[in-house]
């Protein structure tokens, strides 16, 4: 079976020295004068040959346990709701402001750091999905493929509250992400989630291919927007004064909407509302999705064990039955 | 007459022995175990291929990648890793420290996914770099791994202060690259070669005392980058980190791993198999 493993195949040397308890007694011999008269004992030879091989039997197992042998990692389909969830984050310096817009203002947290904290409770709750981490600032970095591993997740999101350098560049972080579903087959919703405190400037040319991105591979786009009070709401804009260079984040939430994907923006303005936002993307990903969990490498040198003692058992038997000497000695 | 002899009591034990290990006994005890913060140049000085390992990537970059992932996943268990990449002056953290052997396969990925296109600038200040990277390794709790060429761009005058403790860091400076110059590929962003950095492609004044000047004669023909051993090892003395030049990229993993920066940090052991051991001695004892 190519399953099957063992973590020190060295102990398999002392497999032969069970040979010799085929050939061996196994118990001490009784003199006795004259055995020839006694009749053919064929119970007997029986039982002993039964002993033998229990004996051999019961050794082996605990070399094989010794071995350390084991099932290798596995994958398993599995039914669940879950989705592919690529976490699109801003890096960038405007990141290490709080939710006042100062970077030492009244709010406890920077913004990152908000971010963190709940994305960090967000991937504890999503156990079945997968996620891949892209962040961005003036250059897309690619931190973590789609993966199961929870912890891998959960070390690329407590970096993102280290100091955030450059400018807030989100093209280049959406076509990262988006280059992110290629390989892999549809089994679930994609989701891509942009957290992100800004908005920029897409040229033309880029948004074009944005949006043949996007509807290539199906993805939605969730745009959670970390607004301070002093920035405008996308949602609810002002009458005037709006043009691309004072409020760019308001042209980018039109530009998304014309994707063509569903699209949702969460306005977060303060701890409280980014974790309704969250709850809300909670919600709405809960299509059945066929996946594989793999299941790590499984022991199975305690199930040797377990057998290695019931063999020995028996023979523990035979050892208190042993009859060592055939009188009493005289005293 | 006793009733039982001494067979029978060493096959008593053995199964006693062997009863036991069904609870699954472990012990916590401190084992070695390493924290490295690895910290990889991405700055296009990396791209340049002067490498000729059979087998392994020619670019300093590729190979450093392939080194440190040997090296990374050949580390003691219980031992973890954390990843950044380092570009202008800063270390940027990507995976806060991971442990190595449950989460190898996530590491891999992480290590590979790594590319030089996520610079943020096209600058590499090398001491401002390592000296952030020992500010991120120290709030890590970790020894710190920094893997560059050495090749500053653009050259300056003095190195920034050094304010850590002299001589006291803990961890290695990889030199990256070989001792000849060769030239740095230019690239484009999808990633193909156009030609190679030309020294006019510097920028022509730089308007800071901080910065050398260039000679009008060094301003023609090629870019080009060797290991600059000489401003490393003067790093390496200046912080206490250690010297290792990545001659050969298989020599990085035993040198990690053998670095006396291993602190003993609690790792369960499994006492089965010495369980497992001492029953089967005994069951040897009481059959023969």
């Amino acid at each position: 079976m190519t399953n099957l493993g063992l973590t020190h195949p060295l102990w398999l040397l002392a497999w032969p020295l069970t040979l010799v308890f085929l050939l061996h007694p196994g118990r001490k011999g009784v003199p006795y004068p004259a055995m020839e008269w006694l009749p053919m004992d064929a119970l007997g030879r029986k039982i002993d040959r039964l002993r033998r091989w229990l004996a051999w039997a019961f050794l082996s197992c605990l070399i094989l346990a010794l071995a350390g042998p084991f099932l290798k990692e596995q994958k398993v389909a599995r039914l669940g709701t879950g989705a592919h969830i690529v976490l699109t984050i801003d890096r960038s310096s405007s990141m290490n402001e709080d939710f006042s817009g100062y970077l030492s203002g009244n709010a406890k947290d920077s913004k990152s750091a908000a971010a963190r904290k709940l994305l960090l409770r967000f991937v504890e709750q999503r156990r079945q999905d997968l996620f891949a981490m892209v962040a961005f600032s003036t250059a897309p970095v690619h931190i973590l493929p789609l993966t199961q591993d929870r912890a891998a997740v959960r070390a690329a999101v407590e970096a993102i509250d280290r100091r955030g350098r450059g400018v807030t560049n989100i093209a280049p972080g959406l076509l990262m992400a988006l280059e992110e579903f290629r390989d892999h087959p549809v089994t679930g919703a994609r989701v891509i989630l942009l957290v992100s405190d800004g908005g920029t400037h897409i040229d033309q040319d880029t948004q074009e291919r944005i949006r043949q991105r996007f509807r290539d591979v199906g993805a939605r786009l969730y745009w959670i927007y970390l607004r301070n009070p002093r920035s405008i709401s996308v949602l609810h804009p002002p009458k005037r004064n709006l043009s691309e260079t004072t409020t760019p984040e308001y042209f980018l939430h039109r530009y998304f909407q014309t994707l063509g994907v569903p699209y949702r923006v969460f306005e977060a303005d303060d701890p409280e509302s980014l974790a309704a936002a969250i709850a809300t993307v909670d919600r709405l990903e809960n299509r059945p999705l066929r996946y594989f969990e793999t299941i790590p490498r499984r022991d199975l040198s305690a199930h040797l064990y377990g057998l290695g003692l019931i063999l020995g058992l028996p023979l523990l038997l035979w050892n208190a039955l042993e009859i060592r000497q055939w009188f009493e000695p005289k005293r | 007459m006793k009733r039982f002899g001494w067979r029978f009591w060493s096959c008593l034990v053995a199964l006693v022995l062997l009863a036991a290990t069904l609870f699954h006994p472990r012990i916590v005890l401190p084992r070695p175990a390493h924290r490295y913060l690895f910290v990889l140049d991405i700055t296009q000085s990396m791209n340049a291929r002067d490498y000729h390992v059979p087998g392994w990537p020619s670019d300093r970059l590729g190979l450093a990648k392939a080194a440190l992932e040997r090296a990374v996943l050949s580390l003691p268990c219980g031992s973890e890793a954390a990843l950044a990449v380092f570009a202008h002056k800063n270390a940027y953290l990507l995976l806060a420290p991971l442990e190595v052997c449950e989460h190898g396969a996530a590491l891999r990925s992480a290590l590979r996914a790594i590319d030089w296109r996520s610079a943020w600038a096209g600058d590499s200040y090398i001491a401002y770099g390592l000296f952030d990277a020992l500010k991120l390794a120290a709030s890590l709790d970790a020894a710190l791994v920094f893997l560059t060429d050495g090749h500053q761009v653009p050259a300056t005058i003095k190195d920034p202060v050094f304010r850590g403790k002299p001589g006291r860091s803990r961890g290695f400076i990889v030199g990256v690259g070989g001792s000849a110059p060769v030239p740095i590929p230019r690239m484009d962003l999808e990633g193909r070669a156009i030609g190679f950095w030309r020294k006019t492609d510097l920028p022509r004044q730089v308007h800071s005392p901080r910065f050398r000047r260039q000679a009008e004669r060094d301003r023609s023909g090629l870019l080009l980058s060797h290991r600059d051993e000489n401003r490393l090892r003067r790093l390496a003395d200046l912080t206490g980190l250690r010297y290792h030049p990545l001659n050969d990229p298989e020599s990085l993993a035993d040198r990690l791993r053998q670095a006396p920066t291993a602190k003993k940090r609690p790792v369960a052991v499994d006492l089965r198999p010495w369980l497992g051991f001492a029953a089967l001695l005994l069951a040897f004892a009481a059959l023969v």
